[in-house]
C-alpha cells in the first residue's frame, strides 16, 4: 500500500499532479455549486456592471467636464467643479428644488390621508367592497400619459368637465385650472392616480392586525375613535412609514407628469422630455432635463442631477434612521 | 344610530367613487365630441356621440404600427426580464457560495436606487452605442433582469421544500433543469405576476420611448403623449381623436390586469414592508 503511494508519486510528473488536484477541486459539490451560483446570477451581474455602475461613473465622469451630448471624446475638456460651483449659485435650480420639495411635503401627507382614508373606510366590513376597492385602483392602472391626457381635458378653461360640473350650480364658470392652479391640477393627478396603490398597502395591513385586539381594547370601553388611536394606529406605522418613504423619494423626482401636462411645442415625443413646464410646476428634475436634453449642456445637467441624488438619499437615510423612534414593528428586525 | 352611521358610510362611499371615476368618464365623453364640442362648448355631454373619432385613430396616424412596436417592446421585457430574474433568483435562493450575502444585499440596495438617478446616464450610453431607434434598450434591461422581480421570484423560490431538489439530483438533474423543469413550472402564480407587472411597465413608460425612439419608430405610449400625432388637414391637432387613441391604448392594459388580476400573488403589494 505504501509502496504502491509513493511509487505514484514518482511516477506522476508535478504539474499532473495539480492538475489532478485543480480537478478534484472542481468536482467538489460545494465548488461546482458555487461556480453554478455565479453563473446564474451573471446576467444580473453584468447588468449592474455595464447598464448601472459603468453609465454611473460615466456619467459623474461627465459632471466634471464640458461635455454636449454630440462632440467627439477628444473635444471634450475638464472643467474641474466649474458645473458644481456653477449648480450651487443657479437660482432657477435653487428655485425648482425648493418648489419640488414644498410640492412633496405637500403631497405626500394628502396621499397618506387619502390612501389610509379609502382603506378604512373599506375596512368597515362594506357591502360591494370589492367593486368599491376596484373604482379607487383603477386609475393606479393608467398609464401616465393617459392620466396626464385625462386631466388636461376635464380641466380645460372652455368645455372641461371641471368648469361643466361648476357651472351647474354657478353658470358661466371659466376657470383657467392650468394656467392659474397647476399646481393643484397636479397634486388632483397625483392623489388621484396614486391613493388607490397606497390604499391596497394599507388594507394588506389592517388585515394584519387581530380582531381579538381591537375587541378587547373595545370591552375595557374605548371608543372607537380611541381604539383607532391607541391601537390600529400604532400598528400601522410600519405600513405609514413605507409609503412616507416611497411616496417622498417618488414626489421629489417627479417630471413625466409636469411635462405632460404642460401642451406639447413641437411634434413628437423626441426630447419632449426636455420641454419647460409651467412656471407653477417647474420641478427640479424638470430643470435637470431641460438643461441635458433642451440644451445639450450634459455636464451641467449631470452634476445638478448628481447633486438631487445626494440629496435623495440622504432624505432616505436620515427618513430611516428616525423611522426608528416612531415605527412599531411586530417582529425584531434583524 | 347604527343604521345612520351605515348610511352615511355608503354616502361617502359613493360620492368617493364617483369623484374617482369622473375624470375616466370624462376622457370617454371626449373622445366622442366634436372638435368644436371639445374647444368650445360647456356642456358636458356632447350633442351626437361621434364614433367616427375612433375610425379617424386609424386613419391619420399609423396607429397599428405603434401598437406593433409596443407589443414587441412588451414581449421582449417580459420574456427577458421574467427568465434571467428568475434565474438570478434561484441562484440567491437555492445555491451556497461565498460572498452570497453581500451580493443579495446588493440586489436590495438596487430597489432603493432613485428611478431617475440612470435615465440620463443610461440615455448617455446607448446614444454612444447607436442604439436609439432599436430595441436594444429594452432587451439588454430586461435580459439583466430586476431587482424587483429577483426579491419577488427569491422569496418564492425560498419557500419551496428541499426535497424538491435532492429527488431530481438523485435522478440525475443539473442545476439548470432542477430550475427549468421543477422550479419555474411550479411558480406559475410569480411568473404571471412579473410577467403582468412587467407588461405594466412596458407598456405604460413614457420615458424610454420619447428618449430612444423616433417619430417612425415610436410606439404607443409615445404616439399618445406626443402632440400634433393626430391632426387635421391644417396641422391643428384633434384632441378628442386623440383621447380615442388613449382609449384604445388603456384597454389592453386593463384587459389584462382584469384577466390576470386572480393570479397576482396576494403579498406582492406588502413586499418590503416587512423586515
Amino acid at each position: 500500500m505504501i509502496t504502491e503511494t509513493r511509487r505514484a508519486n514518482v511516477a506522476t510528473p508535478r504539474r499532473f499532479v495539480r492538475l489532478d488536484q485543480a480537478g478534484r477541486w472542481l468536482r467538489r459539490r460545494s465548488v461546482r455549486e458555487a461556480l453554478t451560483f455565479y453563473l446564474f446570477i451573471s446576467p444580473w451581474g453584468l447588468g449592474l456592471l455595464c447598464l448601472t455602475l459603468f453609465p454611473f461613473a460615466m456619467g459623474v465622469l461627465i459632471s466634471f467636464t464640458n461635455y454636449d451630448g454630440i462632440s467627439p471624446i477628444n473635444l471634450v475638456k475638464f472643467t474641474g467643479f466649474a458645473n458644481y460651483a456653477r449648480a450651487l449659485d443657479d437660482r432657477l435650480a435653487l428655485q425648482t428644488f425648493s418648489r419640488t420639495v414644498g410640492f412633496s411635503l405637500w403631497l405626500v401627507p394628502l396621499l397618506l390621508i387619502a390612501s389610509m382614508g379609502l382603506a378604512l373606510l373599506l375596512q368597515q366590513g362594506v357591502k360591494g367592497l370589492g367593486a368599491f376597492r376596484a373604482v379607487f385602483y383603477l386609475p393606479t392602472l393608467f398609464p401616465v400619459v393617459t392620466t396626464a391626457l385625462i386631466w388636461l381635458t376635464i380641466t380645460n378653461k372652455n368645455a372641461g368637465l371641471l368648469n361643466a360640473a361648476i357651472s351647474l350650480v354657478r353658470p358661466g364658470t371659466a376657470i383657467n385650472w392650468l394656467g392659474e392652479y397647476a399646481l393643484l391640477v397636479l397634486t388632483l393627478l397625483m392623489v388621484w392616480s396614486g391613493a388607490g396603490q397606497g390604499m391596497v398597502v394599507f388594507l394588506a395591513g389592517l388585515q394584519g392586525i387581530s380582531r381579538e385586539l381591537k375587541e378587547a381594547a373595545m370591552i375595557d370601553g374605548a371608543s372607537s375613535w380611541q381604539v383607532f388611536r391607541c391601537v390600529t394606529l400604532p400598528l400601522l406605522t410600519s405600513v405609514i412609514f413605507f409609503q412616507l418613504l416611497v411616496s417622498l423619494i417618488a414626489a421629489l423626482q417627479i417630471f413625466v407628469q409636469t411635462v405632460l401636462l404642460t401642451p406639447g411645442t413641437g411634434g413628437g415625443a423626441q426630447y419632449g422630455l426636455g420641454r419647460v413646464p409651467k412656471p407653477s410646476i417647474y420641478m427640479y428634475m424638470n430643470y435637470v432635463m431641460v438643461q441635458i436634453l433642451g440644451f445639450q449642456r450634459f455636464g451641467y445637467g449631470t452634476a445638478l442631477l448628481w447633486l438631487f441624488f445626494v440629496a435623495l438619499v440622504l432624505v432616505a437615510l436620515v427618513m430611516y434612521k428616525t423611522g426608528g423612534y416612531w415605527v412599531y414593528y411586530e417582529v425584531e428586525q434583524d | 344610530m347604527r343604521a345612520i352611521r351605515r348610511i352615511t358610510l355608503y354616502t361617502i362611499l359613493v360620492a368617493l367613487a364617483l369623484v374617482f371615476l369622473a375624470p375616466s368618464f370624462g376622457l370617454v365623453i371626449s373622445s366622442l365630441k366634436t372638435q368644436s364640442e371639445f374647444r368650445t362648448s360647456p356642456r358636458i355631454l356632447p350633442a351626437e356621440l361621434q364614433w367616427e373619432n375612433y375610425d379617424l385613430v386609424f386613419r391619420l396616424a399609423p396607429f397599428w404600427r405603434y401598437a406593433r412596436n409596443s407589443v414587441v417592446i412588451a414581449i421582449i421585457s417580459i420574456v427577458l426580464n421574467t427568465f434571467s430574474s428568475s434565474l438570478v433568483a434561484f441562484g440567491f435562493a437555492r445555491l451556497r457560495a461565498p460572498g452570497k450575502t453581500v451580493l443579495f444585499m446588493l440586489v436590495v440596495s438596487m430597489l432603493l436606487m432613485p428611478s431617475t438617478a440612470m435615465v440620463i446616464p443610461q440615455f448617455i450610453l446607448y446614444t454612444r452605442l447607436r442604439l436609439v431607434n432599436t430595441y436594444w434598450p429594452w432587451a439588454l434591461a430586461g435580459a439583466a433582469g430586476s431587482a424587483w422581480h429577483i426579491f419577488l421570484f427569491r422569496q418564492f423560490f425560498l419557500t419551496m421544500p428541499k426535497d424538491l431538489e435532492d429527488a431530481a439530483e438523485v435522478d440525475g438533474c443539473g442545476w439548470f433543469r432542477i430550475f427549468w423543469q421543477i422550479f419555474l413550472p411550479n411558480s406559475l402564480p410569480v411568473v404571471a405576476t412579473s410577467c403582468i407587472f412587467q407588461f405594466a411597465w412596458a407598456w405604460s413608460d413614457y420615458v424610454w420611448p420619447s428618449l430612444y425612439l423616433s417619430m417612425d419608430s415610436m410606439n404607443l405610449a409615445g404616439a399618445v403623449g406626443g402632440a400634433f400625432v393626430w391632426v387635421d388637414p391644417t396641422g391643428a391637432s384633434l384632441e378628442m381623436v386623440r383621447m380615442a387613441a388613449a382609449l384604445l391604448y388603456l384597454a389592453p392594459m386593463l384587459i389584462i390586469f382584469f384577466l390576470g388580476q386572480k393570479y397576482i400573488v396576494e403579498n406582492v403589494v406588502t413586499t418590503g414592508i416587512k423586515g
